[in-house]
């Protein structure tokens, strides 16, 4: 009996084992044929691309199509940090990639740093035609020497990110509650570069846009002192921060504006808003936030490198670039608004866009951006 | 027994050294020599100028601030890792002594969190620590006030994120070296008259003396370069040594300052370390000591 049971068992245990070798076997060869498959699709394509971006320009969604359409191929590095990817790029990176989608800033800097390859404005006509007036051709932020170093895709403001069940947005109209004391532990920073240096550098009266002397920066440095005394955390990734203000642990987070707003708006919380502060002895308070697409000068320069600039501001894919499952954002391109659906431009504050737009700055690139970076490193090792 | 000595001309000698010797050239020496090569060099609009001069030295070492970070993360580097051998003797004591029949159990469920990956380990620690978290919700369930622990975004945040994640290590190096005491020499000590406390602190705690060390010095090691514990549960405010040094490579995009204060962090580890062996060897070698 037990011998018989032993050798039911072991036929079970057989026929199991060779079934699900078989349903590993149908699993890996699958995978073989679809890693085979994409391979053979990529090695077989007339063209590729390097394409170094934020996350949601990688988006299945987005490159398919364009990838099949031209018989392309495209690799992503994705990067998660701007000054990161430039340094990259930098560092002789720049001969291996086609294509970059990065904050702006970082974009007009390929500029000066001899690896931008320009784009002629005539030949992206059609395309700054369905931007709004604001984003048109000649696009100031992104030139350089009077040359366009790239298009604007998406965009947003930085002001103060609010919870409306614990603050009123009318609390929010300066940055002053992040000094105010009511308030110790309840701020949160974002730990995004100079994101939130800038706004707290606006509301010592700095513009921190243009050549700063000692004075100025000494300003800065007292700013930036009182705002880590009521600062709860620095937070790099956005859903701990999106996470502590919809609890309620964070009544605001500084440097991060639509960035962390919308995604959240579009899942229902619409009580959570980023709103740009009143201007403050005429110096405008909120911050225009801008990522761009531009080429890179490898050598190649192939054509279908300015063609796909010109399908990822088109505005379907723009409509796709604004809403992603990590992020929502604003595009340039005004064609796209009809795209959207009321709760879309609802999650997006589209009704507020062009307040903010009037009441900013726009981020640009900062003359003393890294004496601003090492105050931040000293009165955050000093607190 | 016989030792025999060989000479480093030996070829089969060199020949079985030569393997290690390429990788640790390779993938440790050649980094640390650019690595150091790289702190004279300066950066200009972002790309590294290769004009060799002493600017980064000179602002590392006339900014204070480079130093606090250094200090608190030596600091914190050895509170983690008293914290860590004052948690993990007792448990791996337990593990080698008396707990013989889940003995296996245990060890797959200490290795199953070791292998666990380090972000989801300290993320994990938020739901956990914050406000509205569990701690606090188990805490008010038996009569504490409302966010009776505050501890998120705090540095001692950091601590619990810190020995949690290296808690491990020296809990296996003090096992295995329990578990190498032969027995017999307890009994001895038994057999002599020592009290059980006696006997752990004459027999036992100097025979598991090298897993204690080697469990220390790896949980120092791996503190030093602690990153993820202080920006997601220390909450960014109370930055360590890694965050200054990714702020300089990618934030400051300034590799000559990054590289540099990777080899202040480099030479304070080395240091520490040869100072705890030198302290190490003169215990040993002091009189009435076991050699």
């Amino acid at each position: 009996m037990k011998k018989g049971t032993a050798e039911t068992m072991t036929g079970t245990a057989s026929r199991r084992s060779v079934l699900k070798g078989m349903g590993g076997l149908g699993l890996g060869i699958a995978a073989a044929s679809s890693g085979f498959l994409a391979w053979r699709r990529s090695a077989s394509a007339a063209e590729s691309l390097n394409y170094m971006c934020w996350e949601g320009y990688n988006a299945p969604s987005i490159l398919d199509p364009f990838q099949k359409n031209n018989d392309v191929s495209i690799a992503i590095d994705l990067i998660t940090d701007s000054a990161g990817g430039f340094a990259k790029l930098a560092a002789g990176a720049s001969r291996d990639f086609d294509l970059v989608s990065s904050d702006s800033p970082w974009i007009q800097r390929m500029g000066p740093a001899g690896f931008c390859r320009f784009i002629d404005d005539k030949d992206f006509a059609a395309q700054y035609e369905d931007f709004y007036p604001q984003f048109r051709a000649p696009f100031v932020p992104l030139q350089f020497e009077g040359k366009a170093t790239g298009l604007p895709t998406r965009w947003g403001w930085v002001g103060p990110t609010v919870n409306t069940k614990f603050d009123k947005l009318e609390t929010w109209s300066s940055y002053a509650p992040v000094f105010d004391p009511a308030y110790r532990d309840k701020i949160c920073l974002l730990d995004w570069g100079d994101w939130p240096i800038m706004p707290l550098a606006l509301y010592a009266g700095v513009n921190p846009y243009e050549e700063l002397d000692q004075a100025a920066l000494d300003e800065v440095r007292k700013v930036l002192r009182a705002a880590f005394k009521n600062t709860r955390a620095i937070v790099a990734d956005l859903a701990v921060a999106q996470k502590g203000l919809l609890d309620g642990s964070f009544r605001a987070l500084i440097g991060g504006g639509t960035y962390c707003t919308s995604s959240l708006r579009i899942k229902g919380h619409d009580y959570i808003q980023s709103i740009v502060p009143e201007p403050k002895d005429g110096l405008k308070q909120g911050i225009i936030w801008m990522e761009a697409t531009g080429l890179i000068d490898n050598g190649k320069n192939t054509q279908v490198a300015a063609d796909f600039l010109k399908y990822i501001v088109s505005p379907d894919v723009a409509k796709q670039l604004a809403i992603t499952d990590a992020t929502c954002n604003l595009v340039p391109n005004s064609k796209a608004e009809a795209l959207f659906s009321e709760e879309e431009k609802k999650a997006l504050q589209m009704d507020y866009m062009w307040t903010a737009w009037d009441n900013s700055q726009f981020h640009t690139v900062a003359p003393n951006i890294d004496d601003m970076l090492a105050i931040w490193q000293e009165e955050l090792a000093a607190r | 027994m016989k030792i025999e000595v060989k000479s480093w001309k030996d070829p089969v000698l060199l020949a079985a050294v030569a393997p290690l010797a390429v990788v640790m050239i390779a993938f440790f020496l050649v980094p640390l020599v650019m690595t150091a090569v790289l702190t004279f060099q300066t950066t200009q609009y972002y790309r590294l100028a290769w004009s060799w001069d002493l600017k980064i030295w000179t602002e590392v070492f006339s900014k204070p601030h480079y130093w606090t970070i250094m200090l608190r993360t030596v600091v914190m580097a050895l509170v983690c890792v008293a914290i860590c051998i004052a948690i993990a003797f007792p448990a791996a004591y337990a593990l080698a002594t008396r707990l013989k029949t889940f003995k296996t159990q245990i060890q797959i469920l200490i290795i199953f969190a070791f292998l666990t990956d380090a972000v989801l380990k300290t993320f994990g620690w938020i739901l956990i620590l914050d406000k509205n978290g569990v701690a606090n919700w188990l805490l008010m369930h038996v009569g504490f006030p409302p966010d009776a622990l505050n501890l998120l975004f705090t540095p001692a945040g950091t601590m619990i994120g810190m020995v949690y994640n290296l808690v491990a290590y020296p809990m296996f190096t003090i096992y295995l070296s329990l578990v190498r005491i032969d027995r017999d020499l307890v009994l001895a000590a038994y057999d002599a008259g020592a009290s059980r406390l006696r006997t752990f602190f004459e027999v036992t705690l100097p025979l598991s003396r090298p897993g204690l060390y080697s469990g220390a010095v790896l949980v120092f090691v791996l503190s030093l370069g602690a990153f993820l514990e202080p920006k997601v549960l220390g909450g960014g405010t109370a930055p360590l040594a890694s965050e200054l040094i990714r702020q300089s490579f990618e934030t400051r995009v300034n590799w000559p300052l990054g590289a540099a204060l990777t080899m202040v962090l480099i030479v304070t580890g080395a240091l520490m370390l040869g100072l705890s062996s030198a302290f190490a060897l003169r215990r040993r070698s002091a009189p009435g000591r076991p050699a």
